[in-house]
């Protein structure tokens, strides 16, 4: 208490500087305002009422039972409560609680909706192009037939937005699809085709992908996918020079008819190898046993041609 | 008198021999339940069939001493026959597969060559010790090595040759295995057909003549022993010829044979370059014999993952036990084609009667739940059994 009241009078001095010092400029101009670093009071500016911007009901809430649903939403968009006359709900909630409903739900807005390809939009949409069309070959009944005719698949995508631009860049993207078997490549040939292709080839559908995107219009790309599959297919032909030393080490996979195993086999029967009793199932098993690896089956079927291929008898159990 | 002691005496001995006879029969009843159920007394390797699988049969003491007195058991099984004092083989799988094969071979035709394979520690040199038996029961030539590690890694010298520019003697080795070759076929090599093909010049003033017996030949390489690696090839071109000609019938035997493939060894040169085992005189040997190009013959190898791992720092994922790995691409096409046999880890059925053995011989102390719980511990291998097995 007695510390306070001996401290007193320096604060009324304090505040008496302070004031004289704020207050320093004599003439009031309008431009300037007095620098106001501690509160004072003085004319306070008059607040600005914010103005309302009415809110209407949902539009949902106006909408007729048998509206042209089409016309209410045209086109891809991402999810609006108020347009969306159903009562979706989406998200996550702790346990008990029941799950958003559609208004203010950014669950829904992010993921894709095709509230704008409903079947009767489709439908109609379908009629409309409908007189571009002409009508599918009949000769071109099965798969198979299309495969066989129509080897290649050209594919391209067309893009359309409400944007100033009607250009894409991803327009110009050509994707050239087909069955490496339509090439009836020699095997050779196609050995080395498939290493010039590389990782473009899949091995369980024998195709060939060849997507070009490095030329600015979409008829560049398709002159140049098209002129990679002619190179591709020629070159694949050549045999150079430096392809004939190819030597039994080089092999990517073991072929018996090369290796030192069927020399064995001749020499042990003086027969030639086609001769021998039992020779395929064990040419078989040797190219396995090389090829797929060492296991417990490639080394049983291997050790079976040979008690076939030698007469020796079965193993005991 | 002369009646009155024969009854006595009939009395005597029918009052000594009623309870003897009783015991022996209750004993013997005993005995042969345990005798049925893990051990078999058919000690002729060449009668064992599927009937005998997982069973002991015990190989004689006359034989082993022929057969293993210079090595051909594993070291922790040539202890274990120090312990339970008798050398007892389980009758398993690959060596009877191999038995059954050897009985219907034409031997009129090149020589099958047969590989044993197997993880570490299944039991593939005592596979092989079993055909050995068999080999020696039916009067093969065994041109048996031990363990092909004991040339590569455990060399006791090495010198270069002296006939051969660039090769390099085993010297003492090469005299050791003479000396083994001679020690398992002590028999046959009394056979005064066992002759040489050709005159040997070893120097000016030492040569073997033609038509001296093998014996000599192999008596000059143990004495002499510069010469035994030399000797060694020189016995292994005449055992092919004598085969050929049909008058003996060898069974080759080769532990460890994939290290004659494998590049690095523990010889060394003078300029401590490490050889390369087809660089050392003895290979050459070795490989000759296990070429399919003569009669009369059966080759058994077995290939170990020993070989590789005593190299390889850490390891290797690559790592595989079977033959192609371990005999890389060149020893794969000397033998091929093979016949691999595999020797697989312990069945239960093979668990429980060595487990019964084990018992027997009063190794382990039974405790109930003792069979389930080794085998699970070793997973089958007989090796880590062993090894569970010596604080029981």
């Amino acid at each position: 208490m007695i510390n306070l009241s001996k401290r007193l009078p320096f604060r009324g001095i304090e505040k008496q500087l302070t004031v004289a010092y704020s207050s320093a400029p004599k003439e009031q101009h309008d431009e300037f305002k007095a620098l106001n670093l501690y509160k004072v009071k003085g004319a306070e500016t008059p607040r600005r009422i914010p103005r309302k911007t009415p809110v209407f009901a949902p539009r949902t809430t106006q909408m007729a039972v048998d509206q042209d649903w089409g016309s209410v939403w045209p086109g891809p968009r991402s999810f609006h409560p108020a347009s969306v006359p159903l009562p979706v709900r989406q998200g996550f909630t702790e346990k008990g609680a029941p799950i958003p409903d559609k208004y203010a739900n950014a669950e829904l807005m992010k993921i894709p909706n095709f509230l704008h390809l409903t079947p009767p939009v489709i439908k109609r949409q379908c009629e409309a192009l409908k007189k571009f069309c002409t009508p599918w070959p009949a000769a071109l009944d099965s798969a198979e037939k299309i495969q066989q005719h129509f080897p290649l698949e050209i594919t391209s995508s067309d893009y359309c937005h409400s944007s100033p631009s009607i250009r894409d860049p991803m327009a110009r993207i050509v994707t050239l699809r087909f069955k490496l078997s339509s090439l009836h490549l020699e095997s050779r040939a196609k050995d080395k085709f498939l290493r010039l292709v590389g990782d473009k080839y899949v091995k369980d559908t024998d195709t060939v992908t060849i997507v070009t995107d490095r030329c600015p219009l979409r008829k560049q790309n398709l002159d140049y996918a098209m002129y990679l599959l002619t190179a591709l297919y020629h070159e694949s032909k050549k045999v150079e020079p430096w392809e004939e030393l190819k030597s039994e080490a080089d092999m990517e996979t073991y072929i018996w008819e090369n290796n030192a195993s069927k020399q064995a086999v001749e020499k042990i029967f003086s027969v030639a190898a086609e001769q021998v009793p039992n020779i395929e199932q064990y040419s078989q098993a040797v190219t396995d046993y090389m090829n797929e690896g060492e296991n417990d089956y490639t080394i049983s079927k291997y050790g079976l041609s040979v008690r076939d291929l030698l007469n020796l008898p079965q193993p005991i159990n | 008198m002369l009646k009155a002691t024969a009854y006595l005496f009939l009395k005597h001995s029918t009052h000594r021999a009623i309870p003897t006879r009783y015991l022996t029969a209750a004993a013997e009843l005993q005995q042969d339940e345990r005798l049925q159920s893990f051990r078999t007394q058919e000690a002729d390797p060449s009668k064992h069939s599927k009937d005998h699988l997982a069973q002991f049969y015990t190989i004689p003491l006359s034989d082993r001493n022929v057969l293993f007195q210079h090595g051909g058991l594993p070291k922790t099984f040539q202890q274990h026959i120090k312990t339970f004092n008798e050398t007892c083989l389980m009758v398993r799988e690959p060596a009877v597969d191999i038995i059954n094969c050897l009985k219907s071979i034409d031997y009129d035709k090149p020589a099958v060559r047969f590989v044993l394979y197997g993880k570490n520690g299944t039991g593939k040199s005592i596979s092989l010790a079993h055909v050995l038996h068999y080999a020696f029961k039916n009067k093969f030539l065994i041109v048996h090595v031990p363990w092909v590690g004991d040339f590569m890694r455990h060399c006791k010298d090495s010198s270069n040759s002296e006939t051969r520019e660039g090769f390099i003697d085993l010297n003492i080795n090469a005299a050791a295995w003479l000396l083994h070759f001679r020690t398992q076929n002590a028999e046959l090599l009394k056979n005064p057909d066992l002759k040489i093909s050709r005159d040997i010049q070893w120097t000016k003033r030492e040569s073997t003549a033609k038509d001296s017996s093998i014996l000599e030949l192999i008596e000059h390489g143990i004495n002499r022993m510069r010469f035994a690696s030399d000797c060694v090839n020189i016995l292994a071109e005449e055992i092919k010829l004598l085969s050929n000609a049909g008058i003996c019938k060898t069974l080759v035997a080769i532990d460890g044979f994939n290290e004659f493939f494998y590049p690095t060894t523990k010889v060394y040169t003078e300029k401590k370059e490490i050889v390369h085992p087809n660089k050392i005189t003895l290979t050459e040997g070795f490989l000759n014999l296990t070429k399919f190009d003569w009669k009369n013959a059966a080759v058994i190898v077995t290939v170990d993952e020993m070989t590789v791992k005593v190299h390889e720092e850490g390891t290797d994922p690559s790592m595989s036990h079977f033959p192609r790995f371990l005999l890389g691409k060149h020893g794969f096409e000397h033998l091929d084609p093979f016949l691999p046999v595999n020797v697989p880890l312990f069945s239960k059925k093979e668990h429980e009667s060595i487990m019964d053995y084990f018992r027997e011989r009063r190794w382990v102390r039974p405790y109930p739940g003792q069979d389930e719980e080794l085998y699970f511990l070793s997973g089958g291998n007989p090796f880590t059994l062993l090894d569970y097995c010596k604080s029981l």
